[in-house]
């Protein structure tokens, strides 16, 4: 076996007469390895693991507790959302993205009927489109603070779960005043909304923005700078830039390897040029700077919050037009021509152009990108493709934890902020 | 799409239907190539390899490109100093049914030129095969199986082309295929049957592992491949 | 002599009565009853297979809003080994159902099992190639929960359902509820008719006991028409 040399400094160093020092008794020396046969163990953690974040199989090969090979397996969550969405129309796909990533359902939503109404053509309400904004980054916070209180508890820090579940709690609120549903939100609707926001909703939300920043602020404090957890982060599972991008990295987990690419920022949608907001880039692209870029990333989602609400202009909500959304209630129970729209657009949907469309979003994850591809007056999508931000990033995961502990593997895990609902879909 | 229906209803229980265009246009409007750098210079470099250029969506440059050379201009794609498309951003299959043929599309992305372009290559039913790109981009490794798994398209030189989301035994075809029933060719007694017959110790094949030990003597592929033929599938 | 000798009710000792006395339960057997299955339902430990978005709500409710630890269930045992009730949340396609059979096989006796939301009790949302429609079809359920997913009060009321059932249990029926044959590990709970009842429309429904004209257990799936 190889030999090592281990040096043991015991007390100081003793200077001798010809100003070299005294070589003590019992250092340095060689410890050889002692000969015994070694084999590499196959230890298998998951699908029903509690720290895998979901339904994920990691097949590793182990010599002692240092990870040689790690194989993900996944495909324990496929419900088939892409071939369901074949069978129903444009505004009845909207339930089907709540279910992918539930951490963040507000953000599919609207990523799915951003792609819709570019694939159609439809410009939405100046209203809408801030809402969208409001909801998106309310969504963002709520997919962040569940990363964190998972990850922390993956490390063995109960209390930032606790609190970050406290938080979202109040989000839960949030979502259930404006769509009934605290997880599955179902919210947007080709168009526009399902619904404008209630009274005293963007009060709600101002009364978080005040108190949550302290809750950050006391997760920061007990985490940020906490030596166990910088010795569980640091220096682990880092990823070059050049790598992360050929990889397909997005989101903070590429920003983290020092790479300045958010999508709000590089291709803007729904004005996010005009905010003023700052997107956290990293330097090493471990575990560390992942956890800084998205804590920074949730103060800033705070701010841009703040604008959006200071900006929200009145007016529809839906885009008026009686072949994409529905007439209201009374309308339709009163106006023959109303009511004949309600039915169509209800029972067969609203026909698309002939083509295909690809956006792209910043999802709390990274790059999310709907694709859709329609026929000539098709009401239904002949093809719906989700990017799952997840899905790519996982794969990187038997690249970054080669020659780390299994320890590290849950962390490196934990901080690539993966759903299984989105990457198995 | 625009026959009589009988109620609405029937339209969402339908399901997908064929396409009944003669020769598809793509969608979108004609596009001028100027428009966009990649695809003038995809033009101008292998002009007989791209069908068609279309622009959708409003802003979407699309490129219909032959198959067989689709690996010699995403290697282009990539290296060249205007172009530097660095990032594969998706890989993913369409099927229309109805005999057309089945496509690959790439989605690609430039972080130092931030421009996008999407690549169609049409796959004929009998012949769907393409070159693999996990030797340019390693994003292109998983999302290259899932195409596999869901579409059938065989990609030349993957290194590890199996199954990805469905198990690994499936034997009901691939899903997302036109022709491929919602809820499957078996029925929910069968589907159950094979589900809990799955040996989940399966995955344990000895080509996953470097050293060559086996602690638990996992059955090497061929093994597997030759159960699979001869035994009960 | 086994347990199963000296409980009266059960075995050749029904009537020549045991330790406790022939015939029904007597006053001691039911104070006995009463606390274990007191003991049994306040300290029930979960066993958490959470897949989906109602494994987001069951965190939820173990959370301090909603608190679990105030029904003796805040240790959430990860391992099957040492869990009392099987809290299914979330969808179960058929590449996960062997795991979720083999996690209730390693459940030791008394076990519960909770299908919380609507993939787990019937398919959900997803009537598709690839999700198991009910995991009734794989293990015996106690409590259905409905919704999808179900607001941490309603898992609450499901718990506290099993709560209540435990109440009504008995040692001297805990034989018949409880056994298991060996033969069974790792097979389908139901049968093949009772999966084609419980996976068509309305198959779980207390009021249809049979499928309208019948489906025919072959291995060619049906047409793709919801209605057939």
């Amino acid at each position: 076996m190889s030999q090592k040399t281990l040096e043991i400094n015991v007390g100081r160093q003793e200077m001798g007469a010809d100003g070299l020092p005294v070589p003590s008794p019992i250092a340095p020396f060689d410890i050889p390895e002692p000969d015994i046969g070694t084999e590499h163990m196959l230890i298998n953690i998951g699908p029903q693991h509690p720290a895998t974040h979901g339904v994920l199989r990691l097949v590793c090969e182990l010599d002692g507790e240092t990870v040689k090979k790690v194989v993900p397996h996944i495909g324990y969550l496929h419900s088939s959302f892409e071939k369901l969405g074949e069978y129903r129309t444009w505004n009845q796909i909207v339930p089907l993205t709540d279910r992918m990533d539930y951490l963040a359902p507000l953000i599919y939503n609207c990523a799915y009927v951003m792609s819709v109404e570019k694939l159609m053509g439809i410009e939405v309400t100046e209203r809408c489109k801030v809402v969208r904004v409001i909801l998106m980054e309310l969504d963002r916070i709520f997919g962040h603070l569940l990363w964190l209180g998972t990850t922390a508890i993956d490390v063995g820090a109960f209390t930032p779960f606790l609190y970050s579940f406290q938080e979202r709690e109040r989000i839960y609120k949030m979502h259930e005043s404006l769509t009934g549903a605290r997880i599955t939100t179902s919210a947007t609707r080709v168009g526009g909304m399902m619904a404008d926001l209630p009274e005293g909703w963007i009060d709600q939300l101002k009364h978080f923005l005040d108190t949550f920043p302290d809750t950050l602020a006391e997760v920061h404090h007990l985490l940020t700078g906490n030596l166990i957890h910088i010795g569980r982060t640091q220096g682990i599972g880092a990823i070059s830039a050049a790598d992360a991008i050929n990889y397909g990295f997005t989101g903070p987990n590429l920003r983290a390897s020092g790479v300045d690419y958010d999508l709000r920022k590089d291709r803007p949608y729904y004005d996010y040029e005009t905010y003023d907001f700052e997107v956290p880039v990293g330097e090493h692209g471990d575990c560390y700077d992942r956890y800084l870029c998205r804590m920074e990333e949730m103060k800033q989602s705070v701010s841009l919050l703040r604008q959006a609400i200071d900006r929200l202009p009145g007016g529809p909500i839906n885009v008026e037009d009686p072949n994409i959304s529905l007439p209201s209630k009374t309308d339709a129970m009163s106006d023959m021509e109303s009511m004949i729209h309600h039915f169509k657009l209800i029972t067969d949907g609203i026909p698309a152009p002939e083509g295909d469309c690809y956006l792209g979003i910043e999802a709390s994850k990274g790059e999310l990108g709907m694709y859709l591809v329609a026929e000539e007056g098709s009401t239904k999508p002949i093809r719906w493709r989700v990017r799952p931000p997840s899905f790519v990033n996982l794969s990187v995961i038997p690249k970054l934890a080669e020659g780390h502990l299994v320890s590290d593997l849950i962390m490196i895990n934990a901080s690539l902020d993966i759903v299984l609902g989105e990457i198995d879909r | 799409m625009t026959e009589e229906k009988k109620s609405g209803l029937d339209a969402i229980d339908e399901g997908p239907t064929a396409s009944d265009a003669a020769t598809p246009t793509g969608g979108g409007t004609a596009g001028d190539p100027a428009d966009h750098a990649s695809v003038q210079g995809l033009m101008a470099q292998f002009s007989d390899a791209v069908m068609r250029h279309r622009v959708n969506a409003g802003d979407q440059h699309v490129v219909w490109i032959d198959a067989a050379r689709s690996h010699e201009m995403l290697t282009w794609l990539r290296d060249d100093p205007d172009q530097l498309y660095d990032m594969m951003s998706d890989v993913t299959g369409l099927d229309y049914g109805g005999g057309r043929p089945v496509e690959v599309v790439y989605q690609m992305y430039s972080t130092t030129h931030k421009h996008i372009l999407r690549l169609r290559c049409e796959l004929p039913l009998d012949a769907l095969e393409i070159d693999s790109v996990c030797d340019l981009w390693k994003s292109a490794n998983w999302l290259e199986r899932e195409v596999y798994d869901l579409f059938g398209v065989t990609f030349k030189g993957h290194p590890d082309l199996r199954r990805i989301l469905m198990p690994d035994d499936y034997a009901e075809g691939h899903p997302l295929r036109k022709d491929f029933p919602l809820r499957g060719r078996f029925s929910r007694a069968e589907q159950t049957r094979r589900a809990l017959n799955q040996e989940v110790e399966r995955y344990y094949l000895a080509e996953d592992l470097d050293t060559g030990l086996v602690p638990q003597e996992a059955p090497t592929a061929e093994v597997r491949r030759a159960e699979d033929a001869g035994g009960d599938l | 002599m086994g347990l199963k000798d000296v409980l009266p009710g059960s075995g050749p000792s029904a009537t020549s009565g045991g330790i406790f006395g022939a015939g029904s339960p007597t006053f001691l057997t039911s104070k006995v009853d009463w606390i274990i299955n007191w003991g049994r339902r306040n300290s029930l430990w979960p066993m958490p297979f959470g897949t989906a978005c109602c494994a987001i709500e069951m965190m939820a409710s173990a959370a301090s809003n909603y608190d679990l630890a105030r029904f003796g269930m805040e240790r959430m045992s990860f391992s099957p080994r040492q869990a009392d009730v099987l809290i299914c949340a979330g969808r179960v396609p058929y590449k996960l159902a062997p795991v979720l059979r083999r996690i209730w096989d390693q459940m030791p006796q008394p076990k519960w099992c909770i299908s919380m939301g609507a993939c787990a009790s019937s398919g959900g949302v997803f009537d598709v190639y690839s999700m198991v429609q009910g995991i009734d079809t794989i293990i015996p359920v106690d409590v259905y929960i409905p919704g999808c997913p179900p607001r941490p009060e309603g898992l609450i009321y499901g718990l506290m359902m099993i709560q209540e059932k435990i109440r009504q249990e008995s040692l001297t029926k805990h034989f018949e509820h409880r056994a298991e044959d060996p033969a069974l590990v790792a097979l389908p709970r139901a049968s093949d008719l009772e999966v084609v009842g419980l996976t068509g429309p309305f198959g779980n429904s207390t009021q249809q006991e049979q499928l309208t004209g019948g489906v025919a257990v072959r291995a060619e799936s049906p047409s793709d028409d919801l209605l057939s």
